[in-house]
Parts: C-alpha cells; structure tokens; sequence
C-alpha cells in the first residue's frame, strides 16, 4: 500500500504532501520524505552508479527504512517525487509506471495558468486524480 | 587523512587495549594517600601514559623496534571484575545528566544557524562528553571472559611503612582468597608479574623503620622486585601546584585546589619515576618475553601445514559435543587462550604483525568450535589492528562488520559487546571520512533503551553533518529522533539541546508540520525547564499554524496561553503571528488641505476629486504669488515632500487583522504606536519651550509613549474585537495630535487574549497612503509615508446634506438642505461649491430661501424668482455669495435643490471650497469633500411626435406617449408644460377621458395629444416675445381641485434643472428652433407600499427636451380664403382670390414652384387619389350648419363615394405656375384666383408645391400635393 506521496520542489520546498494512511502518522511522513531528500541529492551528485541509466528520471529505491521503502523521481525541472510503500516486494516497474502517470498529473495541475510555480499545488483536480492512481497502484 | 594512530580510535586503542596492572594494597597506604583527596590508583594515574618512553622491544622477529607510547591501566584487585550491569548503566545516566547540566547555560541563546555548524572545524561539532560517555561505555564491558588484553600484566603490592609486619603483609596481600574471581577460576594466568612496594609517609613514618622494613623485603622479595615510595613531603600541606596533573583525571572541581596539596614537586617526581621505571624495566620486558615464549609454544605447536591438519582433524572429532549456548569455556592454559594472549601482548606491543597472524589462526578455531563471541572478539581486534596498522580498509572493514553481526547474533548478551564494536567500528568510518556509514553504524547500535538510543542517534546525526556534501535533512531527523529519546528519559535538557540543534535544519525550510512539530515540543520543554520566556519564543512561531487540524491548533494555543501565564509577565513580541496584519491593506486617511465629511467620501478616488476642484483651487503659482516665500519658511526643505495634517485632527489607519486559525481569538486594546516630536526648525524659528520637545528625546523608548497616552501630546483610539476562525476584519485606528511637530505612526500594537502583546512595526513595506496630491507617494520611503507635519489647528469646516434619500425615482424633485458647520473659533470665508452632476443637485440662490412647504412654493403666484443663471452651462462652480462667511462656531443652511434625472446609480460628489480668515499658516485654503450615493429607479418615461397640423400653419399637433416603468407604484400626472414662451399648448380631449382612474399604474402605457401653437410673431424669428401669457404654456392634466395653482416652470429650481437637462439631453441641433421642450409635472399617487421608498416623492419631473417636429417636407402652407362664398352665377361666373401662405420650415433657402393643375378630374390623372378628391361635392342639406374642421383625419375617413364625378369643375384663373423663393423661417403669401361656375363645395387641392431646399450644402427637393380644403359656395339671393 502507497501511505504517502509527495511533490518537493527544486529547493526542497514541499509543493504537495499527502498520506494516505489512517492513522496519526503525519508528522513521520513527513519526516521520511524530509529524508529522503539526502538520498536524492546524493544521487543525483554521484551518478556513477547509474551510469547507464543517466538520463532516466526515475532514481529507484531511495532507502528502505524498518518498515517502509521509499522510491524517488526527478523530473526535468528538478522537481522530485516521492512515494513510501508498505509493500517489500516491490516490481520496479510498477513503480516506474506510477510515477509516471503521478508525472502526467503533476504536469496537468501545473499547466493551470493560475498555478504559480514554486507555490504549493492546492489544485483539487490534483489530489484527486493523485489518489485515484494510488489506489490503483497496490504493488501486491 | 590522520594517520590511523593519531586518530581519535588510536588514540583510544592506546588507552584501552594496554597492559592492566593490578594493584593490592592495605588500608594505611590509602589512608597515607587520601591525604591528598586521591586514592592510590588515582595518584598514580597520570603517570602511567607515557608518550615518549622509548624502550626498545623485539618480539617474534629478531627486529628491535622502540616503543613510544605507551599506557598502563591501574586497577585495584577488586576492580578487576565484570561490572555490574546496573551499576554500570547508573554510572552512563549520571554521565548523561551531569553533561546535560553542564551545557544548561547555553540552551538560553538562539539556535546557531546551519551556515554557523557547517563552517565549524570537525572537533567542535559533536559535544565534547561524546567521547567520554563512549569510554565509559566500553569501561562497562572491561575484563570480558573472551577477552585478553584487561587480563593484569602485572602485580603491584603496596604496603605502607607504618603496618605492622610488612613483609607478612605482602604476602597476605597475595593470598588467593582475596584475588578477583576470575583470577582464581581460570580466566586469567594468576601467575603474574610481582612488583612489591613500600610506601613511606613522610609526615607519619620514621626513616629507620622504613629503611629496615625495605632492607627486608629486599632480603625476602629480590632486590628488583621492590621499590620505595616517599611521598606526602610537605608538612603544611598547601601546596599548589601550577598544572595539577589531577585535575582532568578527577571531576569534581570543587576539590581540585586540594589535590595532591602534601605532595612536593619532588614527590610527584619520584612517583613518575617509579612508573617509568616499573614500566620499562618490568613491565615490558616481562610481556616481551612472554610473547617470545608463547611464539615459540604457538609455533611449535600450530604453525605449519602439520600442525594445521593436525589441528583440524582433532577438531572435526570434537564436532560431536553438543554446543553450549556459550560455546566452550577456554580457560588460560588451553591453546585458544594462549594464542590470544599472544595477540593481545602482541598488540599492546604494537607488533600487529605478530597479533594479526595470532588472531588469524585463533579466528578459524573458534569459528570451528562455533564459539561466536571468542570469534567475534578476534574478529573485532583484527579489524582494529588492521586499522590501526593502515592496511587494507577493506579487510578492516570486513571484520569489524563481521565481529558486528556475530555479536549481534548472540542476541541480547552479545548486544553490549556490539555496541562496543560499532563504536569503534564507526570511530573506524570517521577516521577514515566515511562518515555516512559511521552514522549507519550508530543507528545500528541504538538498541532498545532510549537513553541510549539517544546518544547513539545524535553522534549518527553528527556524522551526516561531517559528510561531504552535508546530508542536513538526515542530520535534522535524526536529531529530532535523539530528542525524543532524550525526552523519554527525562533528560530535558539534552532533548533541548537536539531539538534546538534541529530548529537550526527546519528554520528557512516551508515544512511546516515538521516545524510546528519541533517549535512546540522545544518550547513545551522550554517550559518545563523553567525557561519561560525562551519557551514562549519558540511557541510563538507555531502561532500561525492554519493549516493544522482545529484539534492541533487548540492544543498549540492552549499551551502557549498556559506557558504565557506562567511567565507571569506580558510578554511584547515584535512580529506576532496571531492575528496576522495585513499590510497591503494598511491605508492611512488623513486631512489636509482636503476635509472629508465622511468615510465614503475618504475613500473615494483621489482623481475624481481632483478633476471636481481643478476650477475652484487656485493653482500653486497664481494661488500664492509669494509662494516662494511661503514654501521655504513654513516647510523646511525636508518636510515639504511628507504629509501634512492639522493638530486636533485625527490620522485614521485602516489595518486588516486575519485570524489565520480556526479558533476565534481576542484581540483587545489595539492602537498605534506613534511618536510625535517637536519639529527641530520650530525650535528655531519659534522659541518653543521645551515642554514641547519632551517627547523628543524619548524616542528610544517610543513605543511606551502610547501606553502613556493620558499626558502625551496625541491621543490614540484603542479598539477590541473578536476574529472568529478565518475571519479577516479591517479595523480603524487613529490617533489624534495636539500639538505641532512631527508625528510618526510606528506600528501597531495589540493584546492577545490578555496574555501577550503584540507588536508589529510599519517599516518594510510600501504604503498605500492617501496623500497629499493624490498620487501615491510610492517614491518616498514607506515611513516618510507615515510621518506626518503637523500644523497649528485650523478650522475645519463640517458638512452634511440632510435627508438626502438613498433611493428615489428619476425625476423626483426634493429640496434639501445643506448644513456646514465650522466648528473652531476662527471663521472662514470665501466659500465656493462645485457639484459632480449639476443636473441632478442645484444650488439655491438665497440662505433659507424657503418660506413656504415644499412643493407648495414651486406653484404660480408665489414670490417669482425669476432669476436668470448668469453662471449657466460653462462651469457649475457654484460661489457662495461674497458676504457669507462662517464665524467660528456657527453653521450655515443652505439650500440645494436635487432632481434624480436619470435612473441608475449615482454617485453625488460635492466639494466645497473655502479660505481660513485670520491665519497665517501653510494651509491658506481647505476643501470639503462629500460624496452620497443615490439610486434612482425608473418612473414615468415619456416620449412625444409632434406632427404639423394640416389646417393651420402655426399649429403642431403632439402626440405624448407615458408609460410607468416603476415597479409597484402609480404616478398621478399632474401637468404638462412647454419651455419658453413660444408654444402655448391645450388639450385635445378632456383627460377624464383618455385616464378615468386618474393614476397610472406600474407598467400601464397611455398616450395623450395635445395641441401646441407657435406663439411667435412671424418675421421675428430671433427674439423673444414675452407676448404670451405664461399661462398658456401649461396644462393641467388634473381634474379635481380646480384652485391648485399650476407649477411655475420658469421658476428657480425647475428652469435651472431643464437647463442642464437641455445641455445633456444635448441635441446636436441646439440652435434650431423648431424644436419644444415639455415639462411634465406628476406626482406619485398613493404608494401601495409605503416603505418601499423611505421619503415619498412630492413632485416629479421629467424633461423632454428637442422634440422636434416630425415633417418630411420643409414646408406649410394653408390657403386662406373664407369658406363660404355667397355668390350669384346669375350674373357673372364666381371668381375667388385665394391666398396661399407657405412657410418655410427649414433652415435652408427654399424656392418653391406652384402648379395648378387645371384638368379635369374624368380625365386620366396620374394620381387617382388626389383626383378622386378634386373636384365637386354633393351639397349637403344642412347648408347652414357646415362643418368647418381642420380635422385631416377625419376628412380623410369620410371619402366621397368616387362616382360622383360630374360636377362642374372649376378654373385656376390666376397664375399657372409661380415661383418663389422663401426665405429661412420665414412666410411667403402667393395670391391664387380660381373661377367657379356653379355653386358647390368644390375641393381646393388640385396643386403641387415643388419645392428645393438648399441648406448648407445639403440640396433636397420634393414635390408636394395640396391638401383637401373645401370651398362652397352658394347662389346669392
């Protein structure tokens, strides 16, 4: 199950955060994410690991933590997603195919005229259609 | 990189992984050294680290080498066990506290900025106690069964000179009994290096005893195996020394001046070199020698390819025991044991060849025997020697993660043992810069007690400080965890310390959750702490929390109330959060030159105004010829470009207050923060005492001269309100200055629930202020936007407009009184007034003109004032007549007249100029601005044709169309006038019958006609003649009550509104004179719903301007001849002289062609409708009665049966065709003759009128045929 997702902006400002879990967990999602903004900047810096995959937006498993795993996406604005699971097993391309439909929503909800860029997505349409593509993603 | 030694693990090594001594003394030689405030062991201590010893070593190999550090680890006997595990924990919380205490201090200060911890040098990142707290740590696990090198090295018998019996004493010293347990079991070789000394206490003991004693033991003991130690030489026992070695070794500070205080310079001297002595002399030589004779067993026994095969088979055959849980317990002699030794010795001799090689061979062993923490502990210390002897990092790393998951698989006992390996495994990484994976380390090792969980997170989030590039989100989390931990174990302080270290991480971020989360736990603890005010610091910043649940953000609220009230103060916070000021809202309304009757009027668009006063405000350079002058005296240079205002009277600020959280909050006592200080070039010019300039040097301290408003030089308003959740609420605020100088609005500043004081300064943002010239002063800086001139009171002149009605219907007609006041003592004169919409309002000629009840005093034969408007038209500046000027506190009525004239909205601006008497001031005029809004509804509409009447040249036909667009009500109409005294008009019917219910209802259409006459003299075009009786132009369209006088149109109000109305209406052809202009006169009947309009209209009126005469052609004519002509045809046939007078109706010279037509109507004509009428007529029997009607219509209707075609026609006897040309508006009469031979009626009509116009250019021409007109005539008798 994705408990939460989340959009962060080129200077690590959160542009949409949104857990999807029922208890009171919040504040350690938020957490997490805050996290795993290291992990991407880490990535991004040293790319010798992925050498063949350079030019893909998708940067893979961030880090998996006691009972989560969180994956990241870089868009080409060095805008980043990232998306915690509870789910361990875990396709890739699941995963890559998530965010990429989480990246068509993102680019619709900025191409409003009255979104501002750098400014938080208080788009409905947005978190509608975020949810609607979590909840069909199960990984499982 | 450091060199693996030098790093803070080799430095470690060295302390730890050395040779034990263990020391056996009796109760008199502590006593003897407890004089000093230190024990035995501790006196020795800081004479057992030698940094340069330099005693050469040879162990396995033939290579001599020399040692240089070296350390020796004392202990007493009965240290020299494992430590309780409590006792141990105990000692590691009191560590953690007493750190805490220590930085307790600094928690006060702000957090340091994140730039601030990045540029620090490595060293002073992580607190100092780390390291201490670690020692500790791995103290605890000091003298493990599965470990070699705290096994003692080394014996030291103390016996003081004074017992009885030494020598016995030594030896009862050693006695088994009283030797650690683990000696005594097998763990460690009891068969040790003896070192036996003797201490003489030099205040106590005689030399002679101690000499013989020590004689004796040398006797018994060897010679080398025993020492003397003199000590407590000082016979005073103060002495200080400059560096006291103790101090670092003991904590407590307090008795640090005490220690060693009956030790001399030269008994510290003896002590260290006893232990330089006892070290290199005895110490190291017997390991070296041990590590000689164990290689030599070792080899012999297990190296080699023998051996080995040897070894392995014997240990195959040993699989079939079944495993204890703690693997075999190897005692000393066994050969695993030994060979550890080995490396142990080996390795505080620092030959890790030598112990690597031995824990090698010993690893495979203890795996075979599946003895996991021995093999872990190998494991461990061959990281470290390979570490420690820089090679390969990667083998290093390999069994440092190697002893690590061992440990960890052995479960909770093995935890501890874990532990220490990670540390060391992470000092490893941190050596080494790897400092991701050291903080990876710690986090492994947190374990499950929090306390110290605690400490391990927070060393982790150190190390993502010291990776490079810095990893400060992790840095922050991790913080933020370790803080948590701290808290669940009660160490406030610590958990403060992290907390704080972490607002550091989260301050400029947007994360807001997080942020709140970590404000208001560290000011929650702040609180508890005793730290109020830092508590309410961190508090205020959670303030604005409206994106948080309402559950979240009362419990934010209620704490920070809670803490605020135990501060017991009220806190002023500069920039508090809650309710939040919106400053693009901030708008200052002040008064200069310009007054405002109201508040709407204030908020009106300064250009609006402008374009009202640009005729009545005498511009800069005409208004004051000396403005030169007047600038520079009275405006300092500095001043001129900021606002003015006038001493008494108020500055207003608007100022929206957003609540942004879903509680309703308080807010009490709000007001400006003002600062009024003399005005430093009136101290110059003026000789003003300093009772003005009292503020003035108070302006540190100015935001307190608002609480002090009672005596101050201004008065503020304070106002308290309630913002519900989410409410905004603009709020007015205003302060008034008494006195001149130089007033500043500062900021604001208001209570919050009771509790706190907020405090928000106008200084950072542009202002939008309403000033001077009606330009936003965007080009001055925002607080010359706030500062204000003030200027010596003036009179300042109120106005209102009573009973002006907010809604009324179009053409309502009211009178209504202006009121202006002056309410100081000096008066003003030279009023003068322009009004926005001079069609709608209308200044009365006379102060109280009215006499008489309202619409009463509009009707005929009341005093006429019939006053030509001189100021008509061009400019509506209304002046006041000169000799009114207003004292000082009296007030003037004036009337004003207001007719709505169109529906719609409308927004009145009146503005009222007016000059000070008797001042000498900057300000030599003023103005006062009113503005109201009116909405004017539709009422009766009106719409009028007027037709040239057939018969009669000089009269119009009118047809007027009234329709009731008012919603509900019903309009009585009470009289129709014409404008001017050309046209007098009448009716055509009696109104009873065109409107029996005497009203109009809503929505009901009705038409009227009317006949109009031109009154004027023919040829006298130009000028006006007062020849009809004004009388005449009116109509009553009222039956009941007779005597009601009719309206007098020419009357003030009424002629001055159709003057205006005549300019809007503006027809383009202004000047023709064809053209009526109707005033019509209702009333509104009863109203059906009384409060549907809250003053009921007395009259109405509605203009109708330019009506122009509808003809297509530019001519009217008539004949003129009498009707019945007696004639006898017995004599001669009749001739007739006809006169035809046409007109010229247009504006352009007219010629015009008449041509009789002659023929005879049976034969072809092209026009059979004019033939068909022509001709002769049945002679009606009533000859005596003929109906003379100029009625067209109903000639027309009446057509004669077209077979009557055979009359004796007649013969246009004069002239066939003539030709004239008529001049504009002007008449022409053309003399016409036809002969009759019979009686008869014979129709007149049988001519065309051909006429060309030529006016201006325009050329147009047209043919007109005769009208109908009957002649009869009879045989005389």
């Amino acid at each position: 199950m994705i408990v939460c997702v989340a959009v962060v902006g080129h200077q690590n400002n959160p542009l949409y955060i949104q857990s999807f879990t029922e208890a009171d967990d919040a504040l350690k999602l938020h957490h997490i994410v805050h996290c795993s903004l290291d992990v991407i900047d880490e990535r991004v810096n040293n790319p010798k690991k992925s050498g063949t995959t350079l030019n893909e937006a998708f940067l893979g498993l961030l880090y998996p933590t006691l009972n989560y795993k969180v994956y990241g996406y870089l868009t080409n604005t060095k805008v980043k997603f990232i998306m915690v699971t509870t789910d361990l097993d875990v396709r890739d391309t699941d995963v890559r195919s998530f965010f990429r439909k989480f990246h068509a929503a993102y680019v619709d909800a900025v191409s409003n005229p009255f979104h501002v860029p750098g400014k938080k997505i208080t788009s409905r349409t947005f978190a509608e259609s975020v949810s609607n593509i979590v909840r069909s993603y199960t990984f499982n | 990189m450091v060199e693996p030694v030098n790093s803070p693990l080799g430095k470690m090594l060295l302390e730890e992984v050395s040779p034990v001594v263990m020391v056996l003394c009796t109760p008199l030689v502590e006593e003897t050294f407890l004089k000093n405030g230190l024990s035995f062991v501790e006196t020795l201590k800081p004479f057992c680290n030698f940094s340069n010893i330099d005693v050469p070593v040879r162990t396995s190999s033939d290579q001599l080498y020399r040692l240089k550090k070296f350390t020796l680890r004392l202990f007493y006997a009965s240290d020299i066990r494992q430590p309780n595990v409590e006792v141990a924990k105990q000692r590691l919380e009191h560590v953690i506290t007493q750190a805490g205490e220590k930085d307790f201090q600094d928690l006060k200060s702000d957090p340091p900025q994140i730039s601030d911890i990045l540029s620090n040098p490595e060293s002073e990142i992580a607190p100092t106690w780390f390291q201490y707290y670690n020692k500790e740590l791995i103290r605890t696990l000091s003298f493990s069964e599965h470990e070699a090198f705290d096994h003692p090295v080394a014996c030291l018998l103390v016996v003081s000179s004074k017992d009885e019996e030494p020598i016995n004493k030594f030896v009862d010293l050693f006695n088994t009994n009283r030797l650690p347990s683990l000696l005594n079991d097998g763990a460690m070789d009891p068969k040790i290096l003896k070192h036996y000394l003797l201490v003489h206490d030099n205040q106590g003991a005689t030399t002679e005893r101690t000499s013989k004693v020590l004689s004796e033991m040398r006797g018994t003991f060897g010679n080398n195996e025993c020492n003397l130690l003199c000590t407590n030489s000082s016979k005073e026992g103060n002495v200080e020394h400059q560096a006291n070695p103790w101090a670092s070794f003991k904590s407590s500070a307090s008795a640090a001046g005490k220690l060693g205080c009956v030790l001399t310079g030269d008994d510290i001297v003896e002590i260290k070199d006893l232990m330089q002595e006892f070290t290199s002399r005895h110490i190291i030589p017997y390991m070296e020698q041990k590590v000689r004779e164990l290689n030599q067993q070792i080899s012999a026994t297990r190296r080699g390819l023998k051996n080995q095969f040897k070894n392995l088979w014997w240990r195959k055959g040993k699989d079939d025991v079944p495993d204890s849980t703690k693997g075999p317990m190897y005692t000393f002699s066994s050969t695993e044991s030994q060979i550890r030794i080995l490396g142990d010795y080996a390795f505080m001799l620092h030959d890790y060849e030598l112990a690597l090689s031995s824990y090698r061979l010993i690893s495979t062993d203890y795996k075979l025997d599946k003895a996991w923490k021995h093999y872990a502990g190998v494991q461990e210390m061959m990281g470290l020697a390979y570490f420690i002897s820089d090679q390969s990092k990667k083998e290093a790393e390999y069994c440092m993660e190697n002893a690590f998951s061992t440990y960890m698989k052995l479960g909770k006992s093995g935890f501890q043992n874990a532990t220490r390996c990670g540390l060391w495994w992470a000092e490893m990484l941190k050596a080494r810069d790897q400092h991701k994976e050291a903080a990876s380390v710690y986090f492994r090792i947190c374990g499950e007690e929090p306390l110290h969980a605690a400490v391990m997170l927070e060393q982790a989030s150190y190390c993502f400080v010291l990776t490079k590039p810095a990893m400060l989100h992790k840095y922050g989390f991790h913080l933020v965890l370790s803080g948590d931990h701290y808290k669940n174990c009660d160490q406030l302080n610590h958990a403060i310390r992290t907390y704080r270290s972490a607002i550091s991480v989260y301050k400029s971020t947007t994360w807001s959750h997080i942020k709140d989360h970590v404000y208001f736990h560290i000011g929650q603890w702040y609180a508890i702490v005793g730290m109020h005010d830092v508590a309410v610091r961190n508090m205020l910043k959670v303030l604005d929390c409206g994106y948080q649940s309402k559950a979240t953000q009362e419990i934010f609220l209620r704490d920070f109330f809670d803490i605020v009230k135990k501060t017991g103060t009220k806190h002023e916070v500069v920039g508090l959060q809650l309710p939040i000021i919106d400053i693009s809202s901030l708008q200052v309304i002040y008064e200069d030159h310009r007054t405002y009757a109201s508040q709407a009027s204030a908020l009106v668009e300064e250009s609006i105004w402008q374009s009202l006063e640009d005729d009545i405000i005498p511009s800069l350079n005409s208004g004051k010829s000396n403005w030169l002058e007047l600038q520079s005296k009275l405006l300092p240079k500095k001043y001129r470009e900021s606002n003015v205002c006038v001493a008494g009277e108020s500055v207003k600020v608007d100022l929206e207050f957003r609540n942004p959280l879903l509680i309703s909050t308080s807010v009490t006592s709000v007001f400006l923060i003002c600062e009024l200080t003399a005005n430093p070039d009136d101290l110059k010019l003026v000789d003003k005492e300093p009772s003005n300039s009292s503020l003035g040097p108070e302006s540190s301290t100015e935001h307190n001269l608002g609480t002090t408003s009672g005596f101050s030089s201004f008065t503020l308003s304070e106002v308290d309100f309630t913002l519900g959740g989410g409410e905004k609420k603009l709020v007015r605020l205003t302060v008034t200055p008494h006195e001149e100088g130089i007033l500043k609005i500062a900021g604001v500043r208001w209570e919050l629930s009771g509790s706190i004081v907020g405090v928000h300064y106008f200084q950072s943002v542009p202002v939008k202020a309403k000033t001077a010239k009606g330009r936003r002063k965007n080009k001055l800086t925002p607080t010359d936007a706030l500062k204000f001139l003030v200027i010596k009171n003036l009179p300042r002149l109120e106005g209102s407009i009573d009973h002006l009605p907010g809604k009324l219907y179009a053409g309502d007609l009211r009178h209504l009184v202006l009121e202006l006041k002056n309410k100081s003592e000096s008066p003003i004169k030279n009023l003068k007034m322009k009004i926005s919409h001079p069609r709608f309002v209308s200044p009365g000629n006379h102060e109280e003109e009215l006499t008489t009840e309202f619409p009463d005093c509009l009707k005929k034969g009341h005093e006429q004032n019939i006053v030509q408007r001189e100021t008509n038209g061009t400019n509506s500046v209304f002046a006041f007549p000169k000799d009114v000027s207003l004292q000082g506190d009296r007030s003037l009525r004036w009337p004003l007249w207001l007719r709505a004239a169109i529906p719609g909205t409308i927004s009145l601006y009146f503005t009222i100029y007016y000059e000070m008497e008797n001042v000498s001031s900057v300000m030599k005029y003023r103005t006062l601005r009113m503005h109201y809004n009116l909405q004017v509804l539709p009422s009766l509409e009106t719409s009028f044709e007027i037709t040239p009447s057939p018969s009669r040249l000089q009269e119009f036909l009118v047809r007027m169309d009234i329709v009731n667009r008012a919603n509900l009500d019903c309009f009585q109409i009470q009289q129709l006038s014409t404008v001017g005294c050309r046209w007098g008009i009448s009716l055509l019917q009696p109104v009873d019958t065109i409107l029996p219910s005497k009203s109009l209802l809503a929505g009901q259409a009705l038409s009227f006609f009317f006949m109009i006459k031109d009154c004027r003299k023919s040829g006298t075009e130009e000028e006006k003649t007062m020849s009809l009786p004004p009388s005449l132009t009116d109509v009553k369209l009222v039956t009941q009550d007779d005597d009601e006088k009719l309206f007098d149109i020419v009357n003030s109000p009424l002629a001055s509104f159709h003057e205006s109305e005549r300019s809007c209406q503006g027809a383009s052809d202004k000047s023709s004179p064809n053209t009526v202009d109707f005033i019509l006169i209702s009333r509104l009947a009863k109203s059906s719903n009384p409060s549907a309009v809250p003053y009921l209209p007395e009259i109405l009126s509605h203009h109708s301007c330019h009506n122009s005469i509808r003809s297509s052609n530019p001519l009217s004519w008539s004949l003129d001849c009498p009707q019945t002509i007696y004639h006898n045809f017995a004599t001669s046939l009749c001739e007739i002289k006809l006169n035809l007078i046409i007109r010229n109706t247009s504006n352009g010279l007219s010629s015009v062609t008449i041509d009789t037509v002659d023929c005879l109507p049976d034969t072809a004509a092209p026009t059979p409708s004019s033939v068909n009428q022509s001709g002769w007529r049945y002679v009606p029997s009533v000859t005596e009665e003929m109906k003379v009607t100029s009625d067209v219509m109903g000639s027309r209707l009446d057509k004669p049966p077209s077979s009557m075609e055979s009359s004796p026609p007649f013969i246009w006897s004069g002239l066939s065709s003539t030709k004239v040309q008529i001049q504009p508006l002007s008449t022409a009469e053309i003399p016409l003759q036809i002969s009759v031979f019979s009686p008869g009626i014979y129709n007149l009509s049988s001519f065309t009128l051909k006429w060309e116009v030529s006016e201006h250019e325009n050329a147009s021409s047209g043919t007109c045929e005769g009208y109908p007109y009957y002649l009869t005539v009879l045989q005389s008798e």
